[in-house]
């Protein structure tokens, strides 16, 4: 048997939903001792296996908690009961250019972006120029962010991600950036990362790149597994189950 | 902890950016830009000694020098604490998007606060020089001094940003507290006009042997009393931990409630 590189083990997380959120010092002493606030169970009894090298999609309908988990798994949230393994560097990209300061250059960006992943400044200064290749933006790189176009910004965004060389990626539907031949480029970058042996976390809304990208998928419905397996069948027995509503 | 160390050296380059985007911004789009880190504490020094020599009389000798070295060494408390407070509220977008040790933001803010003070020692060393007090051997505790004060300081500051995610109160309490602390601790007076039977609580503040310490080697140019500096370093050493537990309690539905 493989080695496993992420598991889960009856993970649970709660959220609690304020209704009228009480901050202040009067308010905590008048209430004192009573919740204003609801529970609300996020992910219930999460139990997930993913050896190395491996790519695993997350599907469902808004709400279902697929980015919580994504978040749980990633240490963003910290789960209320159960526990996360990982087995390796972990990466996550939830959003691009976080971080990004408008008034530094696109090529200061490059390294305030890579080192919150953890990069160190030799690392980062071997990937430089490939980084700026990738992002086809040419001597823009040495001007502002805030003079940058929407679209540049996030094929700067995008290309720093997906130069950190991760061993294991979680994604939040962030391949839709940039015009379709940059993200031609990302699709072939994101396969080459699966025949490099990269452990893929995907959540995504879209089953079609799900059952073309992932070896396995999990459905989420209400924050349970409603099924969890082969990424064709789990696709088609969820599209099948969103046909019929 | 030792686990959370090793995690945070892997971020270092992380950290070293937020210290010198922290340095940088505060001069942004100014003019002088980074001369200003000089330029702050040399009219600040100006403004003392006009005042001190021409309008307030003061019986102490040097008295700019001597509340100059106060002043500079309460900056760096003060800062950390007032930019401290409101560092992981104010970095929430950060927080919520990407994975990376919470700690790296507070002490960021320390690092930079204690890089800006070492800076502007090269004005107080200029000010020991001109006014004729000179510079004694006994400043080579200096680095000794600043390691405990930033020992206790850090502490500090990861309770206060942390505890103010959930009490958003707290930020508007400590820039009223911050103002009592500063007239409860010698630096606008020497500790020896404080009546004898109040003296003992004066030196319950830690402020208090921090400046008193910087005051000897620099001012009175002697050594620092070393068994209250020894015991202010047990203590920071004893606060750094419980400040860690309390941190990392916290912490972990901190991207939940910002």
């Amino acid at each position: 048997m493989s080695e496993i590189a992420i598991e889960t083990r009856e993970l649970y997380k709660e959220f609690r939903v304020y209704h009228d959120r009480a901050m202040s010092m009067k308010e905590r002493v008048v209430n004192w001792g009573r919740h204003k606030y609801e529970k609300f169970w996020a992910l219930k009894d999460v139990n997930l296996r993913l050896e190395k090298g491996k790519s695993l999609g997350i599907i469902g309908r808004n709400g279902s908690g697929k980015s919580t988990l994504l978040k749980v798994i990633s240490g963003i949230y910290y789960p209320t009961k159960g526990e996360v393994k990982v087995n390796g560097k972990l990466t996550t990209l939830l959003e691009l250019g976080a971080g990004f300061h408008p008034d530094f250059t696109g090529r200061e960006n490059i390294y305030f972006n890579a080192s919150i992943f953890g990069f160190t400044r030799k690392e980062i200064n071997a990937k430089l120029d490939e980084i700026i290749a990738f992002s086809e933006l040419g001597e823009f790189i040495d001007n502002p962010v805030r003079n940058y176009s929407s679209g540049m910004y996030m094929r700067l965004a995008f290309s720093v991600a997906i130069h950190i060389e991760p061993e294991i990626l979680l994604l939040d539907e962030v391949l839709a950036v940039g015009d379709s031949a940059f993200q031609e480029k990302c699709m072939s970058k994101i396969k080459s990362f699966r025949e490099k042996g990269v452990t893929m976390i995907f959540v995504s809304h879209a089953s079609m790149q799900v059952s073309k990208l992932c070896d396995k998928a999990v459905w989420l419905k209400d924050g349970m597994i409603e099924r969890y397996g082969d990424a064709k069948g789990v696709v088609k027995a969820y599209e099948r189950w969103m046909d019929t509503r | 902890m030792i686990k959370k160390i090793i995690e945070i050296y892997r971020y270092r380059e992380m950290l070293r950016n937020l210290v010198s985007k922290e340095l940088q911004a505060r001069y942004k789009n100014s003019v002088l830009g980074f001369f200003w880190t000089f330029l702050n504490p040399l009219l600040m020094l100006a403004v003392y000694t006009f005042v001190f020599s021409t309008i307030m009389r003061s019986d102490i000798k040097d008295f700019s020098v001597f509340m100059f070295i106060g002043l500079l060494a309460w900056n760096y408390i003060a800062g950390s604490v007032l930019q401290g407070t409101g560092c992981l509220v104010s970095n929430s977008s950060l927080l919520k998007k990407v994975y990376f040790p919470r700690e790296v933001i507070p002490l960021s803010i320390v690092f930079a606060n204690m890089i800006n003070y070492i800076l502007s020692m090269i004005i107080l060393l200029v000010a020991l020089l001109i006014s004729g007090i000179g510079i004694h051997h006994d400043i080579l505790f200096y680095p000794v001094i600043l390691l405990v004060q930033t020992i206790f300081l850090i502490p500090l500051v990861l309770i206060l940003s942390v505890v103010n995610v959930y009490f958003r109160d707290l930020e508007h309490t400590v820039n009223v507290l911050i103002n009592l602390w500063f007239f409860v601790t010698p630096i606008v007076y020497p500790i020896s006009i404080v009546p004898e039977h109040l003296r003992i609580f004066f030196y319950l503040n830690p402020a208090t042997h921090i400046v008193e310490a910087y005051l000897a080697i620099m001012y009175y140019r002697v050594a620092p009393n070393l068994p209250a500096l020894f015991w202010m370093f047990v203590g920071s050493i004893i606060f750094f931990w419980i400040g860690y537990l309390i941190f990392d309690h916290l912490q972990r539905r901190v991207t939940e409630e910002i």
